[in-house]
């Protein structure tokens, strides 16, 4: 199983993949996360890095210490990450953002060939830039091959069940339009006794650790 | 047990062991371009006369990439530093090592005077069509209708003007006695060549010394090798003609 | 061509950066210049995705010297016009904002501070409180609003195009790189649908008619001849900018009425002042906390009184005292005990400063 995780800046990429790579793990799959977000060095993988390692987690990440001049030089890539596709087992990736889109993926040899590289679109309503129908229509297109969307609408400590049914809403009425499958609808684990196994629209519902708050810089 | 058979990449005499392999991301331009550079001053026998400044940008992980006294400066501000010490210390080779942003944009004004008064140092640029550093932005030197974080919809030129053409600019403002070239990655024996008569220029006191090298920068640019090559070898060269724009007269005698 | 970016009101979650691209298109601003620096660099970015559909430009120059230069020509031209930086984008901005302080030109700078000196580290600090309030060869004729989240962000954006116009002085927005990069919630809304109204712009140069036939030309100049001329010029600035300062000072003061130690603190920081004094108030203890929103001009008025009834004053930032020297300069001659922390470019957490404070007791 080989997923990309792309999307609009601060959507929730990097929540997502590293949820989904913990959640394979945890059913006994081998799994390695990659870090390809290289348009801007912050909340990004490399601060949990240690600790999804300790977990079990095959992690391809920079750590900050290992940088130099963190932002003002570029070693944003390793040649680890660009044969991340050779790995054995499941493989995550988290695509960070940027006008480019999904052509990140050009980096990693053999992305191309891979029949099973699946690339998701992580889709928060609560943007400015995805906020309509019509706005993640655009969005999407305009970010390349895309297989699947994924609802991760909430509004940080604010997020109510409301909220996340509103996503749900404004994502499948997009992607009927794009012509692709909703993935599933993530969401914080807390609203797992209210919403259940499925959201409003039927769409499976990812229940979601939140690591990434301690990854800030 | 050791393995001693396995092959060791060459590297030239003055690059640092220690900080090898160096940080640049696979596929990047800058480690031939410090080659290239490495491989001039081995043959040339300076490596202990060289003062090293770098930029601030990708050029900046150049820092200890050298067995030189080398110097991290601000951003545009290497050609006045590594002026500032060849005046001061005439007997020193000198080199400043900059990327498009450095060179073109914030440090221009730098590169236009001091190439105006002929300062026996040697500018070395690597032209890569973007900011890397900052994320991908919009440079000097970025190509019509190339995407960027600041051209989203396309460089278009009628609104931020052409590619600068550096060497073109520096030949324009320099006397004869300067030398000035534009090279590529994808030919190192020439940018090697290049690079040995910029320093040798220094050496004979004779004047200003730059060279551009085209360099590729696949993180950025979002390609896999192929496309990378591509660029760097059809289409940078469409705006940016490699080759020297400036050689000095020999000296008599 | 799109009507207005926003729409009436709606509840977002947003970074620092994008806040403030929103909030200047909100606010109608016409045009942005800037140059690539970390943290700032998606201000730029968003407004670049944006500005188009709105039919406004930006335009990249060749580093902050001409960014701030060039908005300085914007704003002479009669266009609500700003720019965005950080560290040492902010030194070289210092040249254009002298002169816009010397000709009283209404320019918007949006800062997000880094670390420092020299290029340092592109994180987080709060190293650039002097240099934004008094850098360059002036006497710091500007006002600095510092920021401490995305509401704040997005409000002082809008309301700095405001203030720099009705009072023709050089305004910042001080925000830092965990702002920038932080996520949260926050409602952006359309300034005038909230009653807001728009100082109108107006041009300085390129106006209507025939320069010396129906008026006079614009001769505008900053340069004098005498140190009476400049004298008289400086004093008039000085005086023109302490008559408007009571109307300009902003300040929030926490649970200050009975404290026995107050908490000094701007942006960011201020964040996890309120948190300690929450959290010192559930044990019983008296802690309040004070901040400036207003860095320059500061609320001397409004901390005199929080420094007459407190105990103790406890002055945390991420700088190594640039904002004591503020707080210093504001209470020259109270004798309240005050204490220190200094970080410089490292952030704060409201344990560090639950701890001093007991020390403190």
């Amino acid at each position: 199983m080989v997923e990309a995780y792309i999307g609009e800046y601060a959507s929730g990429k990097s929540e997502n993949a590293v949820n989904r790579a913990l959640d394979l793990l945890e059913r006994g799959r081998t799994v390695t996360l990659v870090d390809l977000d290289i348009v801007e060095p912050f909340y990004t993988l490399r601060p949990i890095k240690k600790e999804l390692e300790a977990k079990g987690l095959s992690v391809i990440a920079w750590e900050t210490g290992d940088t130099v001049g963190l932002g003002e030089a570029g070693n944003l890539l390793r040649g680890d990450m660009l044969w991340a596709l050779r790995r054995e087992g499941d493989i995550v990736l988290d695509i960070g953002y940027g006008v480019e889109g999904s052509k990140t993926l050009n980096l990693l040899h053999g992305a191309h060939q891979d029949p099973e590289l699946r690339i998701i679109a992580v889709i928060n309503i609560s943007r400015p830039m995805t906020s309509s129908v019509q706005d993640v229509v655009d969005y999407v297109r305009d970010l390349g091959p895309v297989h699947a969307i994924l609802n991760n609408t909430h509004l940080g400590e604010e997020t109510d069940e409301q909220i996340i049914q509103e996503g749900a809403k404004v994502v499948a009425e997009a992607a009927k339009i794009l012509g692709l499958p909703v993935e599933a609808t993530a969401a914080d684990e807390k609203f797992r006794p209210t919403l259940g196994e499925t959201d409003a629209m039927g769409h499976p519902v990812r229940y979601l650790h939140r690591l990434m708050p301690k990854t800030f810089w | 047990m050791t393995v001693t058979s396995v092959m060791e990449p060459k590297m030239p005499k003055c690059w640092r062991q220690e900080t090898k392999p160096h940080k640049f991301c696979p596929g990047c331009g800058h480690g031939d371009v410090l080659k290239a550079l490495g491989t001039a001053i081995d043959e040339l026998g300076i490596q202990d006369r060289v003062v090293f400044g770098c930029d601030i940008g990708c050029s900046l992980l150049s820092w200890d990439f050298f067995n030189f006294d080398s110097i991290q400066t601000h951003h545009g501000r290497t050609t006045p530093v590594i002026t500032g010490v060849k005046r001061a210390r005439p007997e020193l080779i000198c080199i400043a090592y900059m990327g498009d942003g450095g060179g073109y944009a914030i440090g221009s004004q730098h590169l236009v005077n001091a190439a105006s008064r002929n300062e026996r140092i040697f500018v070395l640029l690597a032209n890569n069509a973007q900011y890397g550093m900052t994320g991908g932005q919009m440079a000097p030197t970025t190509l019509p209708g190339m995407k960027t974080e600041t051209s989203p919809y396309g460089r278009d030129v009628e609104w931020t003007g052409n590619p600068t053409l550096g060497p073109e600019m520096v030949a324009a403002i320099t006397p004869d006695s300067a030398y000035v070239a534009r090279g590529t990655m994808s030919n190192l024996r020439q940018l090697t060549q290049m690079m040995k008569k910029a320093l040798q220029n220094q050496i004979d006191g004779n004047g200003f010394s730059f060279v551009e090298a085209l360099a590729s920068c696949p993180t950025n640019w979002r390609t896999n090798a192929a496309k990378t090559w591509e660029f760097v070898e059809k289409e940078m060269p469409q705006y940016f003609k490699v080759g020297e724009l400036k050689v000095p007269a020999k000296k008599e005698g | 061509m799109a009507d207005k970016p926003i729409q009436g009101e709606k509840r977002m979650f947003v970074t620092g950066n994008e806040a403030v691209a929103y909030a200047a298109l909100a606010a109608n601003v016409d045009i942005m210049y800037g140059y690539p620096i970390t943290p700032q660099n998606e201000i730029m970015h968003y407004f670049t995705r944006l500005a188009p559909k709105f039919d406004k430009p930006f335009l990249q120059t060749e580093d902050e010297i001409s960014a701030g230069f060039t908005t300085v020509g914007g704003v002479m031209s009669g266009k609500r016009s700003f720019t965005a930086t950080a560290g040492p984008g902010n030194t070289l901005m210092q040249e254009s904002m002298s002169m816009a302080e010397m000709m009283r030109i209404p320019t918007v700078v949006v800062i997000m501070q880094r670390g420092g000196p020299s290029t340092a580290t592109v994180i987080y600090s709060q190293q650039e409180v002097t240099m934004t309030c008094y850098g360059a060869n002036g006497e710091g004729i500007r006002v600095v609003y510092s920021t401490c989240n995305h509401q704040e962000l997005y409000d002082y954006t809008i309301k700095s195009f405001n203030t720099a116009w009705k009072y023709r002085i050089p305004t910042f927005v001080l925000g830092d790189g965990y702002q920038a990069k932080m996520r949260e919630s926050l409602t952006m809304y359309d300034p005038e649908a909230r009653g807001i109204k728009m100082v109108d712009t107006y041009p300085l140069v390129g106006l209507p008619g025939s320069p010396g036939v129906d008026r006079d030309p614009a001769h505008l100049r900053n340069t004098y001849n005498t140190e009476e001329e400049l004298y008289e010029v400086v004093s008039n600035l000085v005086k023109d900018y302490e008559a408007v300062a009571p109307e300009i000072v902003e300040s929030e003061s926490f649970d200050c009425d009975d404290a026995e130690v107050v908490v000094l603190a701007h942006g960011v920081v201020s964040r996890a002042a309120v948190e300690a004094v929450r959290e010192l108030r559930k044990a019983g203890i008296k802690a309040g906390h004070f901040r400036p929103i207003t860095l320059r001009p500061f609320p001397d008025k409004e901390l005199k009184a929080v420094a007459n009834q407190a105990k103790k004053l406890l002055v945390v930032e991420s700088a190594q005292g640039q904002f004591a020297k503020l707080v210093h300069h504001s209470l020259y001659g109270d004798s309240t005990p005050m204490e220190y922390i200094f970080k410089p470019g490292l952030g704060i957490t409201s344990d560090e400063i639950i701890n001093k404070v007991k020390a403190m007791l």
